[in-house]
């Protein structure tokens, strides 16, 4: 298990946002929490990436205790996450997007020279995940005039220059045109089978995870109610019940 | 592949080279053309003092993207510390410098600390509260530091020995001075560093998210910033012999952030020039009419509308636009 979440639990006033919730993520594994709105998996995102500190439980990263940590510890301890609404450096040119974090990654961001070997090896890499995201010939174009889809896969690839054993992928399907939707599905089953990358998403495109996933777990009002592979979750009673006001047809 | 990014470092790199040669070439032809007209060269110094300062505060602002309401703090902190000394210790220029910037690091980095933890409007409240903080201890220790009539007596600074007197070696000293920072900025903007500030700028929280210290980084940004902006002090005091508490007013905060914006913030480039065209031309309107602030209040109104890229930012885009028809453009479609 690269990932074990234990009893993590978090109340805003009287909302049990995420309640006694555990969690077990298989290495290499694509794992997808779903569940309705309101259900805690955006909190329970949060509470793993380091946004918000828990009330209590603990978060477990490959054995290590990674509970409560600071954003900026997990992306250099090798977790990556990419944001529902894609958040890149809008102004900068796409392959620098990318080398900021292959800097970062490398301890390098507050130094004051790099020397011309460095800057072009950071460079070539930066356009390898580029490519590999599909975004090759796109690196001298500001981020910010890149279409949706393509930034989504900025936003992706600037996580992979940290070198990530685990990202977390919060609705990365979210706001996509069907094409788009295809693309970066595509992209996340490439990273999990080139990299071995293990990748948690966090998705309401319940039929884009059913055939994406290796494990769904299935939350509900802060609690988990299902956790199994996706042909057990599509004939769950429970999740049935929970969906039953709409988006399960989706 | 490569030789893309060889040839765009190459182009990048002869702009910022040529940008400096062009302001050096300015700068020392000046003397030249003033020689009749002593009163013209003290005007020109004074405009690059107040260029340091706008450097100083766009290093902060256009580079890491913090808005600070009250970079006179420490550039009347400079002034004030480096004309106390010179009473005390030393007169000679290297020496003041170089405490007074020791002393500088010593009080921004502990201030800043606890600036660089807030955001937004929250930092550059701060910022002014910390100004108007400076501006009242220099009331409460009035016995020290001359209270309202300001700080006067400093001796003539020195170096190595050698009294600097004339008004041209005090212009070089300053032209060199500006010279010296712009080309660090410059080279700053263009290393790991800078090009981390510009990230924060762009997106903090996705800044941190990459493993990005940010909070050490702005705390860098703000050190360096607040110790151009004390240079600029020192040799204001030592240049003009006597320092006031004007010097600690926000009005002068607002002067320095109308100089960025009126250049182009985050050009470093264009607060030079912002700075040096505001006071040129606050010499010569102020001496047609009393009423010359609501003039620049306008123009300052009309930069923000017409053109945020205040001068620089206009210039660049016509430049741009002017040859938009060249091949390289056409990558960023």
């Amino acid at each position: 298990m690269i990932l074990e979440v234990n009893e993590l639990t978090k109340h805003f006033g009287g909302l049990k946002a995420v309640n006694g919730v555990n969690l077990r993520v298989k290495q290499g594994s694509i794992h997808s929490i779903i569940g309705p709105n309101g259900a805690g998996k955006t909190t329970l995102f949060n509470l793993i990436t380091g946004s918000i500190p828990p009330m209590s439980g603990t978060v477990l990263f490959d054995g290590q205790d990674i509970t409560g940590w600071p954003p900026e510890r997990l992306a250099r301890g090798g977790v990556a996450r990419t944001f529902q609404r894609t958040s890149i450096f809008m102004d900068l040119p796409v392959l620098e997007n990318v080398a900021l974090a292959i800097r970062s990654r490398e301890g390098r961001s507050a130094s004051l020279w790099q020397s011309h070997q460095h800057e072009d090896e950071a460079a070539d890499e930066a356009r390898d995940i580029l490519a590999s995201v599909g975004l090759r010939g796109r690196e001298d174009a500001k981020a910010g005039m890149l279409s949706h889809g393509y930034q989504r896969a900025l936003d992706i690839a600037i996580g992979l220059a940290l070198k990530p054993r685990l990202i977390l992928m919060d609705e990365p399907l979210a706001g996509m045109s069907r094409g788009d939707r295809e693309t970066i599905a595509a992209l996340i089953t490439m990273l999990r089978e080139t990299m071995g990358l293990t990748i948690i998403v966090v998705e309401h495109d319940v039929g884009m995870v059913m055939r994406l996933s290796d494990r769904i777990t299935v939350m509900q009002h802060g609690t988990v109610i299902a956790d199994a592979p996706p042909d057990e979750i599509r004939g769950n009673e429970a999740v049935r019940q929970a969906y039953l006001h709409g988006s399960f047809a989706q | 592949m490569i030789a893309t990014t060889l040839s765009e470092r190459r182009v990048r790199s002869r702009g910022s080279l040529i940008g400096l040669a062009v302001i050096a070439a300015a700068g020392l032809f000046l003397p030249f053309a003033t020689a009749d007209q002593p009163f013209l060269l003290m005007l020109a110094s004074h405009a690059l003092i107040a260029a340091i300062l706008a450097l100083s505060l766009d290093m902060l602002t256009g580079n890491t993207g913090l808005l600070s309401f009250g970079h006179a703090a420490w550039y009347g902190f400079g002034a004030y510390v480096a004309g106390l000394l010179s009473k005390s210790v030393s007169s000679d220029i290297a020496v003041l410098v170089l405490l007074t910037l020791a002393a500088t690091l010593l009080v921004s980095g502990a201030i800043g600390a606890i600036l660089v933890r807030q955001v937004g409007k929250t930092f550059a409240i701060l910022t002014l509260a910390l100004s108007q903080i400076m501006f009242a201890l220099v009331f409460v220790f009035s016995d020290i530091t001359g209270g309202e009539d300001g700080l006067q007596g400093i001796p003539i600074a020195t170096f190595f020995g050698a009294q600097i007197v004339s008004p041209t070696v005090w212009y070089a000293i300053l032209l060199g001075a500006l010279l010296l920072a712009l080309a660090g900025a410059l080279h700053i903007r263009r290393a790991p560093l800078g090009r981390a500030w510009l990230a924060i700028r762009e997106n903090s929280e996705r800044a941190r998210f990459i493993g990005m210290n940010v909070a050490l980084l702005k705390l860098i940004s703000y050190m360096i910033s607040a110790s151009l902006a004390s240079l600029a002090g020192v040799l204001f005091v030592l240049f003009n012999g006597a320092t006031s508490p004007d010097l600690l007013h926000w009005l002068e905060s607002g002067k320095v952030l109308m100089y960025v914006v009126l250049g182009g913030v985050g050009t470093l480039f264009g607060p030079v020039i912002g700075a040096v065209v505001f006071t040129l031309a606050e010499h010569y309107v102020s001496s047609f009419t009393d009423a010359w602030l609501i003039y620049f209040g306008a123009l300052f109104v009309l930069i923000v509308i017409v053109a945020p890229g205040g001068l620089f930012g206009g210039a660049a885009r016509l430049a741009t636009r002017l040859s938009a028809r060249k091949p390289g453009r056409r990558a960023a479609q």
